[in-house]
């Protein structure tokens, strides 16, 4: 047992949890350097030629009025931009101080030793905090979140802000169906997208092709009701009616040449093509799939998974990763048995309650795997009553004179007061190798 | 950790966007100059504004080039995030078997939020999850998923009876900020001897030691103003106490009464008694809130420290074995054999092994309901399905020693 009771703190390893936390602030401001880069291109060149053809206007004898004019635009709009930089720096050195808070969170575990040191517990506890709201974020409790890393002092700590715009985009398309918020993530993000070879921006689009094709079927059937049932000679062929059907589905089909064209997809092209042929209520697979409502779940979940990719985010709560891991480090097979355990259990003060029997955890650790063991772990001097209860001999005498049990007798502290008492020579010793 | 400190300090405190802003700050001054020369006088107007060009285009420049810090900056950042993240792959979960029950987790969050006393956190989150129940989502390597309704039911109807819990909890926060902060015994003693039989059973001197502590208190109490008094009211309150009080203790707390009222004796110079030991301990408080907190949490059937930051800090401590595992075995392309047994050993501290674990001597292998631990006449303990095999139904030896025995003569143990 005493070579495996390693108490040395490795804290390099304890990183493994701990790359979002500082990839976060990485990738954010990276996203800030961006949009300042971007902003202050786009007012070169348009202030440069502005100038330029205030200049040139000026040299060709324009009024003084229309100059002073133009060069108050010019001003405003410097303004502006400044106004824009300042409040990118804002948010530059609000993600510095956030990053360098962590990298100080980070340091103060190389500092400690030991795994059982109080300050190892200190930090664990704040580590649990984190876990938590990253976990509250990622189910979209995002008040809860908040409320928790306000009242734990660890907001810098956290990313409720970022989760909370991923999950209004999220929301946008899992509720509102529309996905206008998602594109403009998809601009905004273009390189980077570009680079991983994501297909969100092209399903987005293609969701907006099927939703163009579907109001123009819905138009044509409101615009020539009653027809549908004289159509028998034409064999399938009938055309898509009303003239606001029509306009919406030569809209589709520009659409998918500006958008869909690039695609190599050929396979998925031909099936989107023939949507324009079936309609939503057909129930034609593939194409009804196509059309269906569960598109949207389908693009949330895409969205979710490129957001959390780009942001070096794991698919999982990393609650969920470090619980699996310490429920079943931590269970054993007497956590789900029948038999009240000798060694941990409520029913007397010199033994404790083992996390994976208490409330909060039992049933969550029913599906994992017991820890394994290779060696028996059991108190000294273990004993055995006659009932078949093995105790160590220490903590059963503890207990009986805690207990006021009369000198030469015995009482099982499962039992208790009211249970069986033995005599001290029925009390046996017992080998556990 | 340190050169990313650095870098980032680097990042903050020289490569940022303050420089770039200045020089549009610069191009902005230039255009009010040149504004306001026109103003004054329109007919400078093309010259003024030839010169301005220039200028203000290589102003606007150096604001771009001004960046160029703040992009090596993130860059270098960036690499040395690569370099310590290298070997530090993101863990993934493959034997997630939480995400089917998110309604449990749920409630595990909440029963932790409240046992830390966090009553605010506590009841957003419980009226956000029953707002927004969650939804399950069932993951391939899960062994089968025990459904036991009624607790994934609870908390996603709203029926987890969260307020009982919290007024509980409540109660216990109440009565340890009044022990360890207001120093007053009080609400602890009220609580302790409205359970006294139940206390009485576990063996918990808890009501006792919280009742000596008050005499301590009152004997201690305005015992300088008394000096010079000759009845001073501190021990005398401390006495009249003990008459009133401590007689049910009487019978199993004999010695330590005697102790008490024989220190009494000494009032006068307390400090530099026998019993000065007993009087002037400073962690008394503190021994007497943790036991106080056990006793109540194990009442409720729940354990001393939050299961969750046991699991969650036992995970942390494991994780590394486990994935090392993974890597092994999908290197191997070998599969794991048994699914309710992890196959590696994990070291943690002795302080997170709470039950008995008895690993069969013969076959090596962790007893469980099915296979039980037995003990042998001889005190030798082995497991069920060793004791068949070696018995094959007559008499056997034991493996560890000569005493032979009959396998009806063994006798199921429980650690």
């Amino acid at each position: 047992m005493a070579e495996l009771t390693s108490t040395k703190l490795n804290a390099e390893s304890h990183l493994l949890l701990e790359q979002p936390l500082l990839r976060m602030p990485y990738e954010l401001s990276r996203r800030n350097f961006k949009n300042a880069q971007r902003v202050i291109e786009h007012s070169t060149t348009t202030l440069t030629s502005s100038l330029t053809a205030t200049t040139k206007a000026a040299s060709n004898l324009a009024a003084a009025d229309t100059t002073l004019g133009s060069l108050d635009t010019m001003i405003s709009k410097m303004q502006g931009l400044k106004r824009k930089l300042d409040n990118l720096h804002e948010e530059e050195a609000r993600i510095h101080r956030s990053a360098k808070a962590r990298l100080h969170h980070l340091q103060d575990l190389y500092q400690v030793q030991s795994l059982v040191d109080v300050k190892y517990d200190e930090w664990s506890r704040t580590r649990l905090s984190r876990l938590l709201v990253d976990y509250l974020l990622r189910e979209g409790y995002a008040e809860s979140a908040a409320h928790l890393a306000q009242s734990k002092g660890i907001t810098e700590l956290v990313d409720v802000d970022a989760f909370v715009a991923c999950q209004k985009i999220e929301t946008s398309l899992r509720e509102g169906m529309s996905s206008g918020l998602a594109l403009e993530w998809c601009k905004e993000h273009g390189k980077e997208l570009k680079k991983g070879g994501s297909m969100l921006e092209f399903e987005l689009r293609l969701q907006q092709y099927i939703e163009l094709v579907r109001q123009g079927h819905q138009a044509g059937v409101s615009g020539m009701e009653g027809l549908e049932m004289e159509d028998d000679g034409m064999n399938g062929v009938s055309i898509g009616g009303g003239v606001g059907g029509e306009t919406k589905l030569v809209e589709a089909r520009a659409h998918a040449k500006k958008y869909l064209s690039m695609n190599g997809d050929f396979e998925l092209m031909r099936r989107a093509a023939g949507m324009l042929a079936y309609r939503p209520w057909d129930e034609v697979e593939p194409y009804a799939s196509l059309y269906s409502p569960l598109r949207w779940t389908y693009l949330a979940d895409i969205f979710i998974s490129t957001h959390h990719n780009l942001y070096s985010l794991p698919s999982r709560p990393l609650l969920h990763i470090a619980l699996s891991a310490g429920l079943s480090a931590l269970k054993t097979p007497a956590c789900h048995s029948a038999y009240t355990s000798s060694s941990a259990n409520a029913s007397s003060s010199t033994t404790s309650v083992c996390p994976i029997c208490s409330t909060e955890l039992n049933e969550l650790a029913r599906n994992v795997p017991y820890a394994h063991h290779t060696k028996s772990i059991v108190e000294d001097a273990p004993v055995v009553l006659p009932n078949g209860r093995i105790y160590g001999s220490e903590k059963l005498r503890m207990f009986n004179e805690k207990v006021g049990t009369e000198a030469g007798w015995i009482r099982d502290p499962v039992g208790g007061l009211t249970g069986e008492k033995w005599k001290d020579s029925e009390v046996r010793k017992v080998y556990v190798m | 950790m340190d050169d990313l400190l650095e870098q980032v300090e680097l990042l903050e405190s020289s490569a940022n966007l303050s420089t770039s802003i200045g020089d549009v700050q610069k191009a902005i001054d230039m255009l009010m100059a040149a504004r306001a020369k026109i103003a004054a006088d329109p007919k400078t107007a093309p010259v003024t504004l030839a010169k301005l060009q220039d200028a203000f285009k290589k102003t606007l420049e150096t604001a771009q080039k001004d960046l160029k810090p703040i992009y090596s900056g993130l860059n270098k950042y960036g690499k040395a995030l690569d370099k310590k993240f290298k070997d530090k792959p993101l863990p993934s979960a493959e034997n997630d078997a939480l995400s089917s029950h998110p309604s449990l987790i749920n409630r595990a969050i909440a029963m932790h939020l409240l046992r830390e006393g966090q009553f605010g956190v506590a009841s957003t989150f419980i009226e956000e999850a029953n707002r927004r129940p969650p939804h399950p989502e069932p993951t391939p390597n899960t062994p089968n998923p025990y459904i036991r309704d009624s607790w994934e039911k609870d908390i996603a109807e709203g029926t987890f009876n969260s307020e009982k819990l919290q007024q509980q909890f409540a109660d216990m926060y109440h009565i340890l900020h009044e022990l360890r902060d207001a120093r007053n015994l009080q609400p602890a003693i009220q609580w302790a001897r409205q359970r006294s039989d139940v206390l009485e059973a576990r063996g918990s001197n808890l009501e006792f030691e919280l009742c000596r502590l008050q005499f301590i208190c009152l004997f201690a109490q305005a015992q300088d103003d008394d000096m010079e008094d000759e009845n001073p009211s501190g021990p005398l309150h401390a006495v009249a106490y003990a008459q009133r009080e401590l007689a049910p203790f009487q019978k199993r707390y004999a010695r330590e009464i005697q102790q008490l009222i024989c220190a009494t004796v000494f009032w006068q110079n307390i400090e530099h008694s026998p019993y000065q030991r007993l009087f002037y301990n400073d962690s008394a408080w503190e021994e007497v809130a943790h036991s106080f907190n056990r006793e109540f949490c194990s009442l409720l059937g729940l354990s001393a420290d939050s299961p969750l930051f046991i699991a969650a800090t036992a995970g942390a401590i494991a994780l590394p074995y486990l994935l090392k595992m993974q890597a092994i075995m999908k290197e191997k392309r070998t599969e794991w054999t048994t699914q309710d047994e992890l196959p590696v050993e994990i070291p943690l501290p002795s302080q997170y092994h709470f039950h008995s674990i008895f690993v069969c001597p013969v076959s090596k292998e962790q007893t469980t309901d099915a296979n039980p631990p037995m003990m042998m006449p001889c005190g030798h303990v082995i497991a069920q399905e060793s004791l068949d095999k070696l018995s094959k139904g007559g008499r056997f030896k034991c493996p560890y020693c000569p005493n032979e025995s009959q396998p009806k003569d063994a006798r199921k143990v429980v650690l």
